[in-house]
């Protein structure tokens, strides 16, 4: 299974790929110039947060167990079986906004002009995710949930290593203090 | 049978799916009152008013499954945990290993709203009730909906613009009492007289006229109210007449651990039918609770480490025909309150907060960051930013104060750099 993740380091937080997003996506038109005119505006399925100093663009992370889908009224909200991805079925949904409220990382959201949720579906069947193509910096990724999932290991694991040094540190400190008293 | 669900509402349907999911060698029978399993009862005003037609209300997916039996049509008419049987009232018997029962509730109809021989008046429960209601309603336009809990609530949104002249009669002096703070409330009582929903507060039904066997029209605080078409939805009471006989009730109560277990360690129980025990009596009874005990219940009937309900919350949201609304739990004594409200815009958010911990709020008109704010009050995370901050509508609220990319971890699949 895919999820698209962001390389911290390089997204400067300039919304290229909301832009993109709901150009592709929400619009009619598929043009930039087009869509911005239309009524009502498209809206992104991907959303950069964050501080100016540190911006983030997020989006769904297609949870294993996810609560979305648990809540979903109608049914709308299903998981693709073969890529695993989490889809809105547009025609399904009334627009309760019930799972927006049972997403704990705030990424659907309610398009009310619409009356339907919105959330990323890693543009299932597109060739790749436009947020992906569109982003100037190479920020968002494409990659493998298990080539994910090895790499945080590998982080947990330094930082714990890091976590016992310092440890160790701490405890020669307060034994030199002792000993100089 | 393995398992036998008594219950074909959403916490039944819910346990049977997951206990499919979880148990798949082992068979399971689900048994219902009404003839039709499997659909949303949130989902009958708008089935009502006719923006919603009967398909879409089903959610049902096991109807090939060999090893569950769906037994419809038929009521249990009492349970026998000695014998591990239940006697349905087709004469037949059905014997478990486990049984669960997530047989709901049945409406309160108070004695003055259910005449003799009277036509148009629905209590709001089951989809058999509510095709009556959807026939009857065009030809009956003047409506009278009785209970401004979530039910009622919605009932009169649904109705209001669609041809119908609403009136919504509650006996207290707000609407939502159980799920909304007085002040909260007032914008769904805005939103609803916007709708020209003529609003009876402190008020209740002391009369109804009936003409020619139908009902013709309604009296509360003294005055009469035309009216051809009755919903009743004045809350519901436990269904709970198959356990009559039994040991399992005290003082009427189906009391059940935060495991969902019964005195009967054999039997479960979840959604409207328990009250569940955990430093006090719970009675959370919304649609989303349903949802979690029924799939708890079911993981935990075979279970040697059986769960525990973590969230006892009354946590609901809905789209009242155009208002936005999240429930995340009425006022709890000694919380302290904070507000953000633009009353020009209709939008108003609060939260109510005990050591610095979220404990319940609402957010009307705006439910930004709704599922963040239901998962720290759900996780007890400490709130670190002052909950003004928090309750403000932006989308950045979050990354305020903490600059840390921890935090990001949680909501991002973040590739860091090596060394950062």
């Amino acid at each position: 299974m895919k999820a698209i993740a962001v390389h911290l380091d390089r997204c400067t937080g300039c919304k290229t790929c909301e832009l993109y997003c709901a150009t592709e996506r929400g619009s009619n038109a598929k043009t930039l110039l087009q869509a911005v005119q239309e009524t009502p505006l498209p809206q992104a399925r991907v959303r950069v947060e964050g501080s100016s100093e540190v911006p983030i663009a997020l989006q769904c992370r297609q949870c294993a167990q996810a609560p979305c889908v648990d809540s979903c009224l109608t049914g709308a909200l299903r998981r693709d079986p073969e890529s695993g991805t989490v889809v809105i079925h547009e025609n399904d949904c009334i627009g309760c906004w019930t799972c927006t409220l049972f997403c704990p990382y705030g990424v659907i959201y309610p398009w009310p002009e619409r009356k339907i949720a919105l959330k990323c579906d890693r543009c299932l069947y597109m060739e790749s995710p436009v947020c992906v193509d569109a982003c100037p910096t190479n920020a968002l990724e494409l990659v493998d949930i298990e080539k994910y999932e090895e790499f945080t290991r590998r982080k947990r694991l330094e930082t714990a290593a890091g976590l016992q040094e310092n440890e160790h540190l701490a405890g020669k400190l307060l034994l030199d203090l002792v000993q100089t008293r | 049978m393995d398992a036998v669900i008594v219950g074909g509402g959403v916490a039944g349907m819910q346990a049977a799916l997951a206990f499919r999911w979880q148990w798949p060698d082992k068979t399971i029978t689900l048994v219902d009152t009404e003839k039709e399993v499997g659909y949303y009862r949130t989902l009958l005003p708008q089935f009502m008013n006719q923006t919603m037609t009967e398909k879409k209300l089903f959610f049902w997916g096991l109807q090939d499954d060999p090893r569950l039996k769906v037994i419809s049509g038929v009521t249990v008419e009492s349970v026998d945990p000695r014998n591990r049987c239940l006697f349905l009232d087709n004469h037949e018997k059905v014997y478990y290993r486990r049984l669960l029962i997530a047989s709901g509730g049945r409406p309160i109809v108070p004695g003055v709203c259910s005449p003799r021989d009277c036509n148009g008046i629905f209590p709001v429960r089951s989809l058999t009730v509510a095709r009556e209601a959807r026939d009857w309603l065009p030809k009956h336009p003047e409506v009278v909906v009785v209970g401004g809990g979530l039910v009622g609530v919605k009932t009169a949104a649904h109705l209001a613009g669609h041809n119908f002249s609403v009136s919504l009669i509650e006996k207290e002096n707000q609407l939502l009492p159980q799920a909304l703070s007085a002040a909260a409330s007032r914008l769904v009582e805005a939103h609803l007289q916007q709708k020209n929903i003529r609003l009876l507060l402190g008020s209740t039904v002391e009369d109804v006229q009936v003409s020619q066997g139908k009902i013709g029209a309604v009296q509360a605080g003294g005055k009469w109210l035309p009216c051809q078409t009755l919903f009743v939805a004045a809350g519901s009471l436990p269904e709970l007449n198959l356990l009559r006989d039994s040991d399992l009730l005290n003082e009427d109560r189906l009391e059940v651990t935060p495991g969902l277990q019964t005195l009967d360690k054999n039997i479960f129980a979840a959604g409207d039918a328990v009250t569940i025990v955990k430093d006090g009596l719970f009675t959370p009874w919304t649609w989303p609770q349903a949802v979690v005990q029924g799939k708890l219940a079911a993981q935990n009937m075979y279970s040697s480490s059986p769960k525990s309900l973590n969230c006892l919350s009354r946590v609901n949201c809905m789209n009242l025909n155009g208002l936005s609304l999240v429930v995340l739990g009425v006022p709890v004594p000694g919380a302290q309150v904070s507000i953000y409200s633009r009353p020009k815009d209709g939008i108003y958010r609060e939260l109510f907060h005990r050591d610095g911990k979220i404990v319940g709020g609402a957010l009307i008109g705006n439910i930004s960051n709704g599922g963040r704010l239901h998962g720290m009050m759900n996780s007890g995370e400490n709130v670190e930013i002052g909950f003004d901050e928090l309750l403000k509508p932006q989308i950045n609220t979050f990354f305020k104060g903490s600059p840390s990319c921890t935090r990001y971890n949680r909501r991002a699949s973040v590739l860091q750099p090596e060394g950062v």
